[in-house]
């Protein structure tokens, strides 16, 4: 099995597997111009449009920020176009700045100053245009599986999740950690019953203490809206297919990452290391918002189980999916990956792991998943809510 | 403030739709309903390929709460009974939370012609949007070619102003204002949206509500307690300025009703408040849901996306913006009077699109009331 | 997959486990043996969902993958079908709270 891939290596040493142009709102007053720009001028440059707003409380508007950075910087992305309305609380040029901190080209685009809207989408073709002829001049070369950072995530899971699709996701997990690489799985709603078990593994004290800490912030959350748990987590579709409580819906989940140490745990799109083993990050279970907190994090690709049939992806990264439900492979593989529904056959769970290795590897090398040649691309960013910062301000 | 003098409300009318409940909408569109995030790309796809279909595109619908879980379920089934909405497609994903089976059995009992489907129910994407767009034509086609004419009494007008800058406050704001007095004088109904101002100012607020809608507005103040604003600029200078300052576009009105966020309004006539934050996207949907069928966004930024399912005319009273974005601004507060803004209201009304509609970019959020999980 | 199949028709992840996890849709009546015991489904399962393996009173915990996974709300009968209709979490019971009952 190659331990290498071909990839784009950028100036600040990481390297992408894919070459967009990123196409960033600053509020969801600029997303429609984002989105209609990137649609137009073609597959290359891709928006992400989010719902947040031109003014935000201060935590929130951090997190949003950190967000659009981490987006920006993200190895797949060769240069960004950071647009906004120009009365946002964010500050387009201020985004921009940071995202050039690691050497990638990036301009903004300022609707007002453009002149309205038709004039603002015209400058912002002509400018996409000319970021990508840069851009594309980029030349792929060699690069250690190591350099990978690969982001995890289950989504509409059934009781396969736990016995087929993630072990084997897990399996390629460790392949990926032991040949040097980083594997971050999150969702910390779905650590909830099993954090003992990634507390044993937690390689230091403070990784621990944090851990646990943020399980409990989250499981507050429920006493905090004076409801339980159930139907956010376990959903509809996770009952229906034979999950019961959240306990053994994470016990489940978190196999996903696989068998390695927990080497540390990182905030919402807080970057992740290259070469780190196998780190958690906390974000809500909530899938599009979980996995743009690990793109922002610098992950190139993303698998992602799915025992129901999750067709969402994202627009910077390649989401592998696998689903553990043979029903589920039957139904819908237009929309799925990996079928690892092949455990009930006897299929081992190593072998499983290897095919998801091999399908990382050979999507890092350019092959592009379902979700990818449907441009089934989901946006959304984690806001922290008003009762959130009252909570946090009372604890 | 003097009503305008002419045309009389007699003269201004326009050619509408007439829905079975007796309401006016302005637009006839077939709606098609993402359940949840995971599947708005499809609705979006099913829209784009049929004439007459819109879709409403947001990042919701799973992973909530109690009662932010509620407010998005009750404001899909709002939106589905608005006005301008002819019928509605529900997609779903399958497995979550606000399931699109659920919500296509509600809207049926409400008597809202609808079809629904779902990406894992149909086995995949692909064929979801094949058959989605099989259903929006279906209701496409069912549409009436009858028009209703119908006159300033048949409008909820809604209102946001997004921000509260000196121009909005000063100029652009008290234009609004006789317009909503107009609006209510010839029969209409008016619904606001901007909680922040109440909620800064909660004994003016208290002294501007009559009737019944004082328990509501109670109800509403409690929701907030100790809470921030979520539109932290807006809550700012609703604080640093007295409620009539902050209230102009309101133009004097007594508030007759107060609704949570995704609920429809109940009066006949008069002004309602909804409570929404001043987000435009956010609060135009509240608006939506409340049942207004045109929207008057007063705006000193220059905020220039529409909403998928209300005209938005845009108004503003700073001269910088209309400079600026001069093909996105609908009026120009310096220089208009209530009448020329009427006037525009019925051409909207009348079908004439408006800046928003004509460049055809649209924004669509619901307001969030708890953390994802 | 880990663990160990019984007799074709459920999955038992770890030897602690009072629950094990159907295979296939199964039918009522479906006998199998654990252990030297006789196990008869008490009513129809579907494929992924789970069935007692012991005897539970209300309150007693459920096992599966060797951990705790929620409790019995009422007693459950071996060959039953355990789902949200008898079997609870303990965890995230924010309803527990506003009420001022337990919670984990």
């Amino acid at each position: 099995m190659d331990a290498t891939f071909e990839g784009y290596r950028r100036p600040d040493g990481r390297v992408g597997v894919r070459n967009y142009v990123a196409v960033i709102p600053t509020s969801v007053a600029a997303a429609a111009v984002a989105t209609a720009t990137a649609d137009e001028v073609g597959a290359w440059a891709r928006a992400t449009p989010h719902q947040l707003g031109t003014s935000q409380p201060d935590a929130a508007r951090r997190q949003t920020e950190r967000v659009l950075v981490g987006i920006g910087q993200n190895p797949n992305v060769g240069a960004a176009l950071v647009v906004e309305l120009g009365t946002e609380d964010i500050d387009a040029e201020d985004v921009a700045d940071r995202v050039a901190a690691d050497g990638t080209a990036a301009e903004t685009l300022t609707i007002r100053e453009a002149g309205g809207t038709e004039a603002a989408l015209d400058e912002g073709e002509t400018r996409l245009h000319r970021l990508n002829d840069e851009v594309k001049r980029a030349r792929r070369e060699e690069a250690d599986v190591a350099e990978l950072v690969f982001g995890v995530e289950c989504g509409g899971s059934d009781a396969t999740s736990g016995i087929a699709a993630n072990p084997g996701v897990g399996a390629a997990c460790d392949r990926l950690v032991e040949a040097g690489g980083t594997a971050c799985f999150s969702e910390t709603p779905e650590f909830i019953g099993a954090e003992h078990i990634l507390a044993d593994r937690c390689v230091d004290e403070e990784t621990r203490e944090r851990l646990l800490d943020r399980v409990d912030a989250r499981e507050s959350m429920a006493e905090l809206m004076g409801v339980d748990l159930r139907g956010a987590q376990p959903t509809p579709g996770n009952q229906e297919g034979g999950l019961t409580t959240i306990e053994e819906k994470s016990l489940g989940a978190i196999s996903k990452g696989g068998t390695t140490p927990v080497r540390g745990i990182v905030d919402y799109a807080e970057t992740l290391p290259v070469g780190g083993g196998l780190v958690l990050m906390d974000t809500p279970g909530y899938d599009v918002e979980s996995v743009v907190g690990k793109v922002a994090g610098g992950a190139q690709v993303v698998a992602f189980t799915t025992g129901r049939g999750s067709t969402t992806g994202n627009p910077i990264a390649p989401v592998i999916k696998v689903t553990g439900n043979p029903q589920t492979w039957e139904r819908m593989s237009n929309n799925i990956d990996v079928n690892a529904g092949t455990v009930f056959d006897g299929e081992s769970i190593d072998s499983v792991g290897e095919r998801v290795y091999e399908t990382l590897v050979d999507v890092a090398n350019g092959r592009r998943t379902e979700s990818e040649r449907r441009r089934l691309e989901e946006f959304a960013i984690n806001e922290i809510q008003p009762e959130e910062l009252t909570a946090e301000a009372d604890a | 403030m003097s009503a305008p003098t002419a045309p009389t409300a007699a003269e201004r009318t326009f050619q509408g739709v007439r829905r079975p409940d007796g309401a006016i909408g302005v637009r006839d569109n077939v709606l098609v309903l993402p359940s949840v995030i995971c599947s708005h790309i499809v609705a979006d796809r099913i829209a784009a390929n049929v004439e007459g279909a819109v879709s409403t595109p947001h990042d919701h619908g799973c992973a909530q709460l109690g009662a932010d879980n509620d407010q998005t379920w009750r404001t899909f089934l709002s939106l589905a009974a608005n006005p301008n909405v002819a019928g509605t497609v529900v997609v779903g994903l399958g497995c979550e939370e606000i399931q699109s089976e659920d919500v296509a059995e509600a809207l049926q009992s409400r008597g809202v012609p609808v079809r629904e489907l779902s990406i894992q129910g149909v086995g995949g994407t692909d064929e979801c949007v094949r058959r989605g767009v099989e259903f929006a034509s279906e209701l496409a086609a069912a549409r009436s070619d009858e028009a209703a004419t119908a006159g300033l009494g048949d409008l909820t007008l809604g209102l946001v102003s997004s921000d509260l800058d000196a121009t909005t406050r000063e100029v652009a704001d008290p234009l609004v204002g006789e317009v909503a007095r107009a609006v209510v004088d010839a029969g209409g109904r008016v619904v606001v949206a901007g909680n922040e101002r109440v909620t800064a100012h909660p004994a003016a607020a208290r002294a501007a509500t009559v009737g019944d809608a004082r328990d509501s507005l109670a109800d509403l103040l409690d929701r907030h307690d100790g809470h921030p604003p979520r539109a932290s600029g807006v809550g700012r200078a609703a604080r640093d300025r007295s409620f009539e300052d902050a209230t102009r576009s309101w133009g004097g009105l007594d508030v007759s009703a107060v609704v949570p966020y995704g609920d429809p309004v109940g009066i006949d006539e008069g002004l309602a408040l909804v409570d929404a934050p001043s987000r435009f996207a956010e609060a135009t949907t509240g608006l939506a849901a409340a049942g207004a069928n045109v929207v008057l966004h007063a705006t000193g930024d220059g905020v220039l996306t529409g909403h998928p399912l209300v005209p938005v005319v845009k108004v503003t009273g700073d001269e910088g913006t209309v400079a600026a974005l001069p093909n996105d601004i609908d009026v120009d507060a310096t220089a208009a009077d209530a009448d020329d803004v009427l006037d525009r209201l019925v051409d909207v009304a009348n079908g004439r699109e408006c800046c928003a509609e004509a460049h055809g970019l649209t924004e669509f959020a619901i307001t969030r009331v708890g953390p994802s999980m | 997959m880990k663990g160990r199949v019984l007799d074709d028709t459920l999955l038992l992840l770890s030897d602690d486990d009072t629950v094990g996890t159907a295979v296939d849709d199964l039918e009522a009546g479906t006998a199998l043996d654990y252990d030297g015991r006789s196990v008869t489904l008490a009513e129809d399962v579907p494929f992924g969902h789970k069935v007692a393996l012991e005897p539970l009173a209300a309150g007693d915990e459920v096992r599966k993958y060797g951990e705790i996974i929620g409790t019995a709300t009422q007693s459950v009968e071996r060959g039953e079908w355990v789902h949200t209709h008898n079997c609870e979490s303990t965890r995230g019971r924010g309803d527990q709270a506003a009420t001022g009952g337990e919670t984990a």
